[in-house]
């Protein structure tokens, strides 16, 4: 054991023996009152106090626990007919306590009191309490107090009206001072992160407590043992106290009780965690709600979340905003950064995240995977788009150039032709002309609109889709449950999905009929191609269900063909179409 | 047999044109051919902002407007034209179909739309008498 353990063990004896002693001496002169209540509480105040001196030796509520646990002994001690004991026992046995509490309760748990607020609080009470108790040092009248015979002197202008009035004027006051008490704790709850607020939850008990008990305690008498409401408010005052250094103490060690969430976390761990998870786990351990996790790209000054998704460090922050990062690392390169509520225990979060080590290095390697497919993705979405763009800019060339000079070269064959004077083998010669190139910029209008339709751009999906109905060898039904423009991205994906289908039926399906449906829900474009043909359409067969699968697949769609031999074929895309 | 009549008498008169279009071939081109076939072309302009000005300007019974200009839409140029008092016959062409504009060419207040490879002078009699009131 350490010295200083010795000195802590000699202090819990010495303790108990003024504890036990001054009941003692309550009982040995018929001192109306529970003792063993009393007792229990004033012991429960020195073990509280001891153990947290043990555990938390520079934090201030140890010792004050104790002296709050032994002050009001002095009281008991009072009972013995020595002189001073008895004027000690009723001004700083009876009043000093309140102060004491007061100002464990505010500076809970780190002992110190934070704003000056609080230190002008706590300092209201104490003045009140050494008023009080410098008053009945000038007043007190033993004999009044029912001890005539006591042989010691009374204080210098002893009288039982004036202690009474003084004493009963205080306590009322008192009731105001509580109050003041209550709002400085309310303070500190507002101003409390929601980590802090889990912390302090034995707090908010114990000042629940303490307003109670002080608040009962006002509108009693001073003299508990004449008025039996008094006397039944002083027992219970006795009753209450006990739990308060059962809070305190589970207050203070709560980080050692959060050490060994710690080793939960680790078994936790041992089980095979779903990706993701990991954030969870954490939160729960370290009791932080808003606590995340992000990953370090390796190489890389990047982070992304669990999904993969690129995100940034925050800034310090204030008041609620405020955050704590703390970066993992392994041999020196970051892997983790945890982003958590400042009010937590370095101490610990560190602890979490080593024993979290394998598994946060687990769920790195993850989310780096998941960045990179969602990199792939993203390129994938800008060479469709890339493409797109070089379709739309091929469609306007032609529509600018080789389709404008055709047009123009009709027109002159067509006057040519008019012209009076020409023979017949010319004239049919320049017909034949006027046909072939009508062909030509029937084929190069099919082309352009193939390359890129420019209907789409023009006036939207719903009627470029019925532009392809209208122009389909077989009839084709369209429904459409809207007519407001979708992102560009998307009325392209969408119209390749229903173009490519519908010539997939013409083509191949023998089909009579066709209905093509666009829908849109909860930011969702639902396209989907039915018909009545033969079915068999094989999606892992040739390029053009394959290549729709991808086009889909860029916008972060999905793509599905339902078919059955004799039952039709079902081409279904759901491409999300709020962004 | 009087509104027969009354149409030989419309289209016997002199019928003034104004052309729009960014090619200059093709305006030519059509120049040549409605004025083969009895037209006035009084004017021509190569983007929708002149086209617009020229119009109010000359006041042609016929605009005969490219749908694609380098500046503002054929659709657009109907629009404004029409906000204009007294504002002239106005038939849409393009090198693309009719199709490929969807509902647009219904609703831009055009007489009618053709194709620039189908110009011609009975097809624009056609266009014009079609959608005579």
């Amino acid at each position: 054991m350490t010295p200083r353990r010795w000195w802590l063990a000699a202090l819990a004896v010495a303790g108990v023996a003024w504890i036990l002693g001054g009941e003692w001496v309550s009982i040995h002169h018929g001192v109306r009152e529970n003792h063993l209540i009393d007792a229990l509480g004033g012991l429960a105040f020195l073990a509280g106090g001891i153990i947290a001196l043990d555990r938390r030796p520079g934090n201030t509520i140890g010792p004050l626990m104790i002296a709050f646990g032994l002050i009001g002994y002095l009281g008991n001690w009072g009972n013995l007919n020595v002189p001073v004991l008895p004027l000690l026992g009723v001004s700083i046995g009876q009043w000093a306590g309140a102060p004491i509490l007061a100002q464990i309760a505010l500076s809970y748990p780190t002992g110190r009191l934070r704003t000056t607020f609080d230190r002008v609080v706590v300092g209201l009470i104490y003045a009140a309490a050494i008023s009080v108790i410098v008053v009945i040092l000038l007043v007190f009248d033993p004999r009044s107090a029912g001890c005539p015979a006591c042989a010691w002197e009374p204080a210098p202008f002893p009288s039982g009206s004036a202690f009474l009035a003084v004493t009963s004027g205080f306590q009322r006051a008192g009731a105001a001072l509580v109050l003041l008490f209550l709002l400085a704790v309310w303070r500190r709850f507002r101003r409390a992160t929601p980590a802090e607020r889990w912390d302090l939850a034995s707090l908010w008990v114990a000042v629940c407590v303490i307003a109670l008990i002080y608040l009962l305690g006002a509108f009693a008498s001073p003299s508990p043992l004449a008025d039996p409401f008094a006397y039944l408010i002083w027992e219970l005052q006795s009753l209450l106290q006990i739990s308060l250094p059962v809070i305190f103490v589970w207050g203070l060690l709560s980080a050692r009780l959060a050490r060994s969430a710690v080793g939960d976390l680790v078994v936790e761990l041992g089980r095979s965690l779903p990706p993701g998870e990991l954030q969870a786990s954490l939160s729960r351990t370290l009791r932080d709600p808003s606590l995340e996790l992000l990953y370090a790209l390796e190489g890389q000054e990047r982070w992304v979340n669990a999904r993969g998704q690129p995100e940034s460090l925050p800034g310090p922050g204030a008041g609620h905003q405020a955050r704590t990062v703390t970066v993992v690392e392994r041999d020196g390169r970051p892997l983790a950064a945890l982003i958590h509520d400042p009010a937590l225990d370095q101490g610990l979060v560190r602890a979490a995240a080593a024993a979290a080590g394998m598994a946060i290095e687990n769920e790195r390697l993850h989310a780096e995977v998941r960045a990179q497919l969602e990199e792939v993705r993203a390129s994938r979405q800008r060479i469709v788009e890339a493409g797109d763009r070089e379709r739309r800019r091929v469609e306007r060339n032609l529509h600018d150039g080789a389709q404008q000079r055709l047009a123009t070269l009709a027109l002159s064959l067509a006057m040519i032709r008019d012209r009076a004077g020409a023979g017949p083998a010319v004239a049919a010669s320049l017909a034949q002309a006027s046909a072939e190139l009508r062909q030509a910029i029937d084929e190069l209008r099919e082309l352009a609109r193939g390359i890129h339709p420019a209907i789409l751009s023009e006036e939207g999906l719903p009627a470029a889709v019925e532009s392809l109905a209208d122009r389909s060898s077989l009839p084709v039904r369209v429904v459409a449950d809207f007519d407001a423009r979708l992102p560009e991205p998307v009325e392209t994906a969408a119209y390749f999905v229903v173009s490519e289908s519908l010539a997939n039926v013409a083509k191949y399906a023998r089909a009579s009929r066709a209905q093509v449906e666009l829908s849109r829900c909860n930011g969702t474009l639902r396209v989907e191609v039915r018909d009545d043909g033969i079915g068999g359409a094989d999606p892992g067969r040739g390029s053009g269900l394959l290549g729709l699968a991808d086009r889909v697949a860029a916008v972060r769609g999905s793509f599905r063909v339902d078919t059955s031999p004799g039952g039709g074929t079902r081409v279904l895309a759901e491409i999300p179409c709020d962004a | 047999m009087q509104a027969a009549q009354e149409n030989a008498i419309i289209w016997a008169m002199p019928f003034s044109v104004l052309i729009v279009d960014d090619h200059p071939g093709f305006r030519a081109q059509a120049r040549a051919l409605l004025t083969a076939a009895g037209y006035e072309v009084v004017g021509e302009a190569a983007d929708g902002e002149s086209g617009v000005r020229v119009a109010r300007d000359l006041s042609p019974d016929l605009m005969l407007l490219d749908v694609q200009l380098p500046d503002i839409t054929g659709f657009e140029v109907v629009r404004r034209v029409h906000s204009e008092p007294d504002p002239p016959a106005v038939v849409l062409i393009s090198s693309r179909d009719a199709s490929d504009y969807g509902s647009r060419i219904g609703r831009s207040g055009a007489r009618g739309f053709i194709p620039k490879a189908e110009l011609s002078a009975s097809a624009l009699r056609a266009v014009l008498e079609g959608s005579r009131p």
